[in-house]
């Protein structure tokens, strides 16, 4: 990729919202590799990611997520969840950092709806089609070859040899009677868009500038330079409003590791009620974790970070 | 930006297209979910956490990356109306209909919500434009508008993932207490049909409430031309009554009454009532009570303008009907066993006198106590501590005054507990607070009928730890809305959800009963 396109986020939903990704984040592995984009849609103000191979890409760039989509394997139960993937806004903020900035705007202006549209009815239904007889073929080799079996079993147990001619006689017999239901063909619900300009009622804008970066709130620029330094330093983030604080901190990838710390976001000169920090520190201790209060000193500044530790006078 | 060079096999893996001998094969796939290990507490590098981690991941990606297949005959078709945010099935609805779903027009229709959720089960597939909505799309089309937010659906979600009927809230629906204490029966119609009524607008119901009962009523004069003159003014007491039903009736069906009032007046031939005023004035026609205790007399003739056609009614001797109204007292429940008891205790009444305190005593030992107490009260009214009670300020108590624990402490407290319902201590009401769904038991334990849901068990409001805590205010708002049913705060947070209640509690008091 020679110019690569910087992104914007604005509140049109379903907006499309693509960036290429540079290195992993992560350190693994020092080798360029060609940058995967990721595919970022705005539903409401929430970002998304839907394909499984943005989702992947996100990860290895350090960016966990959430899965807040029903699996597909099992969707009547609330253990593990599927695709989409759910970014919070510091995470789709550091996404899209990692990239050359690029002023190229591009466009995909929408195409008369009526050619498009037929044009993808046609190649859909044509794509049943196809399937359809693909799948009558399969269902018909996988019924001979169950016959074949249960002949080929039979003959070795019953003993009396049954001359082949019975058995290619039932195979024709097979071949011509066999009909393939239409309704027991198997059809893909699509998790994610087929394509990426498949929708003709958007458009796909990106531009040079961010919004809005002067007009944010001081607290989620805090949050988000928190974010960051932890997210160099090589911890796993997420979410942590159950447990009173800000982020979740892992060593390690979340899938294996535990969380060893609850990170609250403090202003260098706040002042802080005795009362909430034994509050906070009290429900770190709960939960077996190390409450980090972490004060970001400016946008360049180091950042500072308070553990609090629960310990007796013995 | 996609590279348009793509070859077939890329695209189909781009797009994450499954080829025909993968569909055919995923009839197979196992349907069980990998069991989550144990997880590690410090990244020690080693190669055997490592190849551990790996093996998660590659679980975990072969979990997400799987894409749902389903057989063509188990999947319901439905179509998406834009234009009235709604999803009408084209083909025979299944399991789901019990708890899911509304009749619109003769078809069965779905809320954007629910047809999501059945998508991401596998149960249904939507098409627009001919084309099916895969889920993604189906989050754009169907969560972007004002009526559903991406929060509220993972609410959603959640519970009925979890088994939970859940529906729509609409306020206007919540019966009152007073609808909940006549327990009238389930009108038939009820859920879509009544909400699109609500939707709509409609005419005047003060207009129809007049007009309702003129038609009964002219009906019952017209069939009874010749009657005399009490049978006309028994007929026109039920036609009286007769109106409150008909007001219960004409504000669920108010639309309905325009087009009955014309063919009754019809039949009658009678003259049309003029429009949305009435010329009956209960309030000024006397219906005279023969049943009162002072004879009323000889019966005036009613207003001739009252009565139908050209009938003339002279002066109406009552006394023969009273002679042959009942005038015994009704006997009471109980029987005869009860009033003989009732008499026993007028007597006994009669015997002590009128002494209301001496009445109420139920033994000897209670009446010798007060007649010591009102012997010492007339001897020592006046050893009170005169710097006490002769001043301004008085005691708040007389210790010699026999009173209850209660009663003390009921004087002493300063503070009153109130009820957060109390309508004397609500602040101003907020509209920010929204229910958004009423939860209803697993269909499974309970009669659920969509017709007739019951009282929900509970109602969500959706919100997230990024915003606000719900003031006192907006809790009793939103608590009143909801009437009797408690009200549940779902908190999301990146798709973790977790629910709040509050409770009502009044501290405890430790008093002998």
């Amino acid at each position: 990729m020679d110019a690569t396109p910087t992104a914007e986020l604005t509140s049109t939903p379903g907006q499309h919202v693509v960036e290429p990704l540079q290195d992993g984040g992560g350190g693994h592995s020092t080798s360029r590799r060609p940058d995967p984009l990721i595919g970022i849609h705005l539903c409401g103000s929430t970002a998304l990611v839907w394909r499984t191979a943005d989702v992947r890409a996100a990860r290895e760039a350090g960016v966990v997520g959430s899965l807040v989509g029903a699996l597909p394997r099992q969707p009547r139960q609330n253990g593990r969840l599927g695709r989409p993937l759910q970014l919070g806004l510091e995470e789709l903020r550091l996404l899209l950092e990692k990239q050359a900035s690029g002023d190229d705007i591009e466009s995909s202006a929408p195409n008369s709806e009526g050619e498009v549209q037929q044009a993808e009815t046609e190649c859909y239904e044509e794509e049943q089609r196809s399937s359809f007889e693909a799948q009558s073929i399969l269902a018909l080799e996988e019924r001979k070859s169950a016959l074949l079996r249960a002949m080929g079993g039979a003959k070795q147990g019953g003993g009396t040899s049954q001359p082949d001619g019975g058995v290619s006689g039932r195979l024709e017999v097979l071949d011509q009677s066999f009909v393939f239901p239409r309704s027991a063909v198997a059809v893909q619900l699509r998790t994610a868009r087929a394509g990426l300009s498949h929708c003709s009622d958007e458009r796909t804008l990106l531009s040079a500038a961010q919004p809005g970066s002067s007009q944010r709130a001081p607290r989620s620029e805090s949050r988000f330079q928190v974010f960051r330094d932890l997210r160099q330093r090589g911890y796993y983030i997420t979410s942590a409003g159950k447990f009173g604080g800000d982020f979740l901190v892992y060593p390690g990838d979340p899938l294996r590791f535990h969380a060893h710390f609850i990170a609250v976001c403090v202003a260098l000169d706040e002042q802080l009620p005795l009362v909430d920090v034994l509050a906070v520190a009290r429900l770190g201790s709960n939960v077996k974790k190390t409450v980090l209060l972490c004060s970001p000193g400016g946008p360049t500044a180091p950042v500072h970070y308070t553990s609090l530790q629960w310990s007796g006078m013995v | 930006m996609a590279d348009p060079s793509k070859t077939d096999d890329s695209e189909r893996i781009f797009s994450e297209l499954l080829s025909p001998s993968e569909l055919f094969a995923a009839r197979s796939r196992s349907r069980k979910l990998p069991v989550r290990g144990q997880k590690d507490f410090y990244p020690s590098g080693c190669a055997q956490q490592k190849q551990r981690l790996q093996n998660s991941l590659d679980e975990h990606w072969e979990l997400v990356s799987e894409e749902r297949v389903e057989r063509l005959g188990n999947l319901v078709r439905g179509i998406w109306n834009p234009s009235d945010q709604i999803v009408e099935l084209q083909s025979p609805a299944g399991k789901f209909w019990q708890t899911m779903g509304f009749s619109a027009d003769g078809k069965q229709c779905l809320q954007p919500e629910e047809a999501l959720y059945l998508m991401e089960c596998g149960n249904l597939q939507v098409f627009h434009r001919d084309l099916p909505l895969s889920i993604q799309e189906g989050y754009e089309t169907f969560l972007s508008s004002s009526q559903l937010s991406l929060q509220q659906y993972q609410v959603f979600g959640h519970l009925k993932r979890l088994g939970y009927v859940v529906s729509r809230f609409h306020a206007s629906l919540v019966p009152s207490l007073y609808e909940r204490q006549l327990n009238l029966p389930p009108s038939r119609d009820r859920g879509a049909n009544q909400l699109k009524r609500k939707r709509s607008p409609s005419p005047e119901a003060t207009a129809t409430v007049a007009s309702s009962p003129r038609p009964s009523e002219k009906q019952e004069d017209s069939s009874n031309p010749s009657s005399a003159q009490d049978k006309a003014t028994n007929h026109s007491q039920p036609s009286a009554a007769q109106q409150p039903p008909a007001d219960d009736d004409v504000t669920g069906r108010c639309w309905w009454s325009d087009g009955l009032v014309p063919p009754e007046q019809q039949q009658d031939g009678g003259p049309s009532p003029a429009g949305p005023n009435s010329r009956w004035d209960f309030l000024s026609i006397q219906f005279p009570d023969l049943g009162a205790r002072d004879t009323p007399g000889p019966l005036a003739p009613p207003d001739p303008a009252l009565l139908p056609g050209a009938m003339a009614v002279g002066v109406c001797s009552v006394s023969s009907w009273l002679r042959r109204l009942n005038t015994w007292r009704e006997k009471q429940p109980g029987g005869k066993q009860r009033r003989r008891r009732e008499e026993e205790e007028e007597r006994a009444r009669r015997r002590t006198g009128p002494d209301r305190e001496v009445q109420g005593c139920r033994s000897w030992a209670e009446y010798r106590r007060i007649m010591e107490r009102r012997r010492k009260g007339s001897r020592r009214s006046d050893s009170r501590p005169a710097h006490l009670w002769e001043k301004d300020v008085t005691p708040l108590h007389d210790p010699r005054q026999g009173t209850s624990t209660a009663e003390l402490l009921e004087k002493i407290s300063v503070v009153k507990p109130s009820r957060w319902a109390d309508k004397s201590c609500s602040v101003e009401a907020v509209g920010t607070w929204q229910i958004s769904f009423d939860v209803h038991q697993p269909a499974v334990n309970t009669e659920f009928r969509k017709s007739s849901p019951g009282m929900p068990y509970s109602r969500m409001c959706v919100c997230s730890f990024d915003g606000p805590v719900p003031a006192l205010g907006e809790l009793q708002h939103v608590s009143q809305q909801s009437g009797d049913v408690p009200v549940t705060m779902a908190v999301v947070d990146h798709g973790d959800i977790s629910f709040y209640t509050f409770k009502h509690f009044l501290l405890p008091c430790d008093l002998p009963q």
